[in-house]
């Protein structure tokens, strides 16, 4: 698969909703970085992607407040990795993230569909 | 191919300053990532170089690993105390939090926590201790309905002083009070002194403890039987009509099994069917405390029980302690101004016995109202003793805490730097200091639950009484209120301090200049310590010096090698022919023993409770009339003093001859005979002794007969033979141990009729157990709480020195560097320790000759400013203080100037 430069418009949606993403995979199970940043990448269909430099740090972030938990777990045969779930605090804030950004979805819609009619 | 991603990630790591562990990690992990990468690649078609290239890219693009990971990394962690958040509403949620913050705070420093809780734990565990005490005797209400509601009611001698003004009741008194007064719903009466009896239980005696009491003795107090019933009102009227009881419920449970079927059962004491009306309520053991009657049977029983009619008809026999409830309305201002108006009139009907006699009431406690006085002067020493040793623990704490607030400057200068305010911050570690002390406070209730117990063996047996120290509510809210005070006295000052931080000096990492500096206030701390400590420890010192004192003042007998036992055949109805008899026999008997060498009768033994004061004049130069002084004496049999160790000076011994019809005799201590006769031989003199006339025939040593600090007390021995006792005291001299003869005795005893009972039956030295009691409590105490004063305070020094020492490791180093010899550097530490030992000692001195004089009571031969005292606890205290300070200064003599200018 060809290499392709992030687009600009890229970073700026990235950076207002990375952590929503980040929490929202996370809800259903654990799993570790290569896993969210694939899984961003196919259920965008390749429009979004988080690269390892951007990645890491923002879980680190997470982590630290607190929203997720990181732990070590090997399987047998293979390298141990870092899965990480959420926690009962990250499950409020992916509440009240995904309320916020319904809202401001539905009122950037409203605004853009007035445009268009 | 790991290992290279993992050079590559920490090339951009480099410049984040991350611990090694933390480090790791993240390699760990982004590799693992850039692996799976370059597979997905790989697997896509992409050649390995070509893979490897857009991986590194992806982790190297415009350098964002490395400034998210600094971002994240220096973020400080959201702990809750940083922001304000100080409002009305969160308040508790704060507070909550600063609590959580402040356990792991503890967690994170055992070492701090485990010697701050131990040192709060062991002061505030004494004061728990003596306060169980207080509690017991003073604060606990007897266990009856509505004790608010009672009133002890006393005789009270309008001319006497102290305790002595106070007198119980007499049986007419009682009647009159209760018949006559308004105020109260009803006025019960009982015995204060405890009775031993001989229950005669299959054939074979055993002792138990009577309380004789009013018919309304249970009604009034609202106590209700656990079975059967109490007394009936007409069972308190004819003398000796109605032989019934009511069993406390220890007897009962312990001594019958719990026996169902009890009521209507008979028992037999001191010879008389009693039968068992009811059982009393479980917890329930009369008015006052240490004494637990095994029984209760209404005062016209008495004279059966004691055979002595005297009791229920004379009005110069004061017995009873009168208990009044007050009725709904009345107050007890009314209830004492009514019965003053009673007592006058008493005073005008019998002014022989009533005439300087009032009526005077006080609230009810365990401990009867004119003694309380004593307990509370007593035990109000003790805690005053224990809070200062409590002080010293707090001082150790704070000046751990102090140690602290410098290590934690940084910490505080970034809350502070986040926006937490000052008040944020003094709050916080009040709460760690507070939590310290709770800490040390359930140390406390452990301390106190093992100690209270062991302070009560130190009773002597033979006190008849029992104590119950309970650890209940109130010792509980005691605990927690000194444990709270504690963590604020102690946790203030470093508190303020820590809050005092000036930002930029921390921030910069520049403490450790400022911090040795302004360590004054630990010096202060140390001071007032040591001050403290010496109070404590000349307290201490006076109070073992008077202890040992008191066990080597000769009471003038000997106490290795005798044993005694009380007896009262008169109890048991003897008449004097047939009592005569029995105490002949018994003598016969126990001379016969293996390992018996003497054996004689005294009417009571010096240095017991007993005294018989009688007015005593010389027959050839009487003291003017009305005047005759009154002289101390008891009756003893024939070889009396042999059997007691008491020299003989002159003259001779009482023999079997002096009986009745002979000549009256008596012999005199050499006090005595000093004061009627001095420098002239008193043998063949006589003595004035109401109707009798007296030969003195003999003159022995001068003891001590009331207390064992007394000065020489005159005193006057009589033949037990010419004036018949019921109650004696047999001493019998032992070849060997004493401790043997006690089972032989006891069997001779039984031989004779098994239903004398001994009420005393021990060795001479466990009965001096009981005159000593006073100089063993409070040299034991004393002594131990100076001890533990000492530790701690000395502990402190230690840890102060040593916290010293190691701040001023780069000064050392600088000195050392510069030439300073080891001497110099020894002196520099050890001069600044014995500085402060120094001053503590001498503001300590001075607070001593003023807290000393509250001893002076206390003390045996020997006062309170003794200079022994003064001159060698000051220099154990420097010694010993010399030795603290040593151990580190010499630790610092080892400083490497290398090392230690390393430090900045």
């Amino acid at each position: 698969m060809p290499y392709m430069e992030p687009q600009q418009s890229d970073r700026e949606w990235k950076k207002g909703s990375a952590e929503l993403l980040i929490l929202s995979l996370l809800e259903a199970r654990p799993r570790h970085g290569y896993e969210i940043s694939k899984l961003i990448e196919q259920r965008s269909q390749g429009t979004l992607r988080f690269y390892v430099a951007s990645l890491y740090p923002l879980l680190y972030r997470l982590e630290k407040r607190g929203w997720v938990q990181g732990r070590w777990v090997e399987k047998s045969g293979q390298r141990r990795r870092r899965y990480y779930r959420l926690t009962p605090q990250g499950r409020k804030v992916l509440a009240s993230q995904r309320h916020g950004w319904q809202v401001f979805v539905e009122a950037i819609e409203r605004i853009t569909e007035v445009e268009h009619a | 191919m790991p290992d290279e991603w993992s050079q590559e990630i920490l090339k951009r790591l480099a410049g984040l300053n991350l611990s090694p562990a933390r480090e790791a990690e993240i390699v760990e992990e982004v590799a693992q990532h850039l692996e799976d990468r370059f597979q997905e690649l790989v697997a896509g078609g992409a050649t390995e170089d070509e893979a490897h290239r857009v991986a590194l890219e992806e982790l190297s693009g415009e350098d964002l690993l490395a400034r998210g990971l600094r971002r994240v990394e220096q973020e400080v962690t959201q702990e809750p105390v940083v922001p304000g958040g100080g409002g009305g509403g969160n308040f508790l949620a704060s507070l909550w939090q600063d609590t959580r913050y402040g356990l792991r705070m503890l967690r994170k420093n055992p070492g701090f926590t485990a010697v701050a809780v131990i040192s709060l734990g062991l002061g505030i565990g004494a004061n728990t201790t003596i306060f169980s005490f207080v509690n017991a005797l003073l604060f606990r209400p007897p266990a009856v309905g509505a004790p608010g509601e009672l009133l002890e009611v006393w005789n009270q001698n309008i001319r006497g002083q102290g305790v002595g003004r106070y007198m119980p009741l007499s049986y007419p008194d009682y009647l009159y009070y209760r018949d006559h007064n308004q105020a109260f719903s009803g006025i019960l009466a009982f015995d204060g002194d405890p009775r031993i009896v001989s229950w005669s239980r299959s054939r074979q005696g055993e002792r138990a403890q009577a309380g004789f009491v009013s018919a309304n003795f249970f009604s009034v107090l609202g106590v209700k039987p656990a079975l059967g019933r109490t007394f009936l009102a007409e069972e308190d009227q004819a003398p000796g009509a109605h032989a019934v009881i009511v069993l406390s419920h220890a007897f009962w449970v312990e001594r019958l099994g719990s026996d169902p079927r009890v009521l209507g059962k008979t028992l037999n004491f001191n010879g008389t069917d009693f039968t068992v009306v009811g059982v009393a309520p479980a917890g329930f053991g009369g008015l006052l405390v240490g004494i637990q009657p095994d029984f209760w049977t209404p005062l016209a029983m008495t004279p059966a029980l004691t055979h002595d009619p005297n009791y229920l008809t004379s009005r110069q026999s004061f017995w009873l302690f009168g208990v009044g409830r007050l009725k709904e309305r009345a107050t007890p201002l009314q209830a004492q101004a009514g019965l003053r108006v009673l007592s006058r009139q008493l005073q005008q009907s019998y002014p022989e016995s009533n005439k300087e006699l009032e009526a005077a009431t006080f609230p009810v406690t365990l401990v009867p109202a004119p003694f309380r006085g004593y307990v509370v002067a007593f035990t109000g020493l003790l805690m005053v003793v224990v809070s200062l040793v409590l002080l010293i623990a707090c001082a150790n704490a704070a000046n751990l805490l102090l140690a602290q607030a410098t290590a934690r400057h940084r910490e505080m200068a970034i809350r502070m730097a986040l926006g937490a305010g000052r008040r944020r911050l003094v709050r916080q570690m009040l709460i760690e200091s507070t939590l310290v002390a709770l800490l040390g406070g359930c140390v406390a209730f452990l301390v106190a639950s093992w100690l209270a117990p062991a302070l009560l063996t130190l009773k002597p047996p033979s006190l008849p009484i029992k104590i119950d120290v309970p650890l209940d509510w109130r010792v509980l809210a005691f605990t927690l209120g000194v444990s709270l005070a504690t963590g604020i006295v102690f946790g203030i000052a470093p508190a303020l301090r820590g809050a005092k931080t000036g930002l930029a000096p921390a921030l910069k990492d520049e403490v450790w200049i400022g911090s040795y500096r302004k360590s004054r206030l630990r010096d202060v701390l140390v001071v007032a310590q040591i001050a403290v400590c010496s109070v404590l420890l000349i307290g201490a010192g006076l109070c073992v010096r008077s202890l040992l004192n008191a066990q080597s003042i000769d009471p003038g007998f000997d106490t290795q090698h005798e044993m005694m036992a009380v007896l009262d055949p008169g109890s048991l109805g003897y008449s004097e022919a047939k009592g005569r008899v029995f105490y002949n026999e018994l003598l016969d008997r126990v001379r016969a023993l293996p390992g018996v060498a003497s054996a004689s009768l005294a009417g009571y033994l010096p240095l017991t409770t007993e005294e018989r004061v009688q007015a005593t004049e010389p027959e050839d130069h009487p003291a003017p009339p009305g005047h005759p002084p009154g002289i101390d004496n008891t009756d003893v049999g024939p070889d009396y003093f042999r059997t007691m160790g008491i020299p003989l000076v002159r003259g001779r011994e009482f023999r079997a001859q002096d009986r009745p019809g002979a000549p009256g005799v008596a012999i005199i201590n050499e006090a005595l005979a000093r004061r009627f006769w001095p420098g002239q031989d008193p043998i063949e003199r006589r003595v004035i002794i109401g109707d009798a006339h007296l030969e003195v025939v003999g003159v022995v040593r001068t003891g001590k007969y009331r207390t064992l600090s007394e000065d020489p007390l005159p005193f006057l021995y009589r033949p037990v033979l010419q004036d018949y006792r019921p109650r004696c005291t047999l001493v019998v001299r032992a070849v060997g141990d004493p401790h043997n003869l006690l089972p032989e005795v006891r069997r001779a005893l039984q031989a004779l009729d098994p239903n004398v009972v001994p009420i005393d039956l021990e060795t001479m030295k466990e009965y001096m157990l009981l005159p000593l009691f006073p100089a063993h409590t409070t040299g034991l105490l004393l002594g131990a709480f100076g001890a533990l004063a000492l530790v701690l305070a000395v502990g402190g020094l230690y840890g102060v020195m040593c916290y010293a020492v190691s701040q001023r490791t780069h000064e050392i180093g600088v000195r050392v560097a510069l030439g300073a010899e080891r001497r110099d550097v020894l002196k520099l530490i050890v001069g600044h320790g014995m500085l402060l030992t120094l001053a503590g000692i001498g503001v300590g001195l001075a607070g001593t000759f003023a807290a000393t004089r509250a001893l002076a009571s206390l003390l045996y031969g020997i006062s309170s400013t003794d200079p022994v005292t003064f001159v060698s606890v000051p220099f154990v205290l420097a010694a010993v203080a010399l030795a603290a300070s040593y151990i580190p200064a010499r630790g610092a003599t080892k400083v490497d100037p290398m090392v230690a200018l390393r430090y900045e």
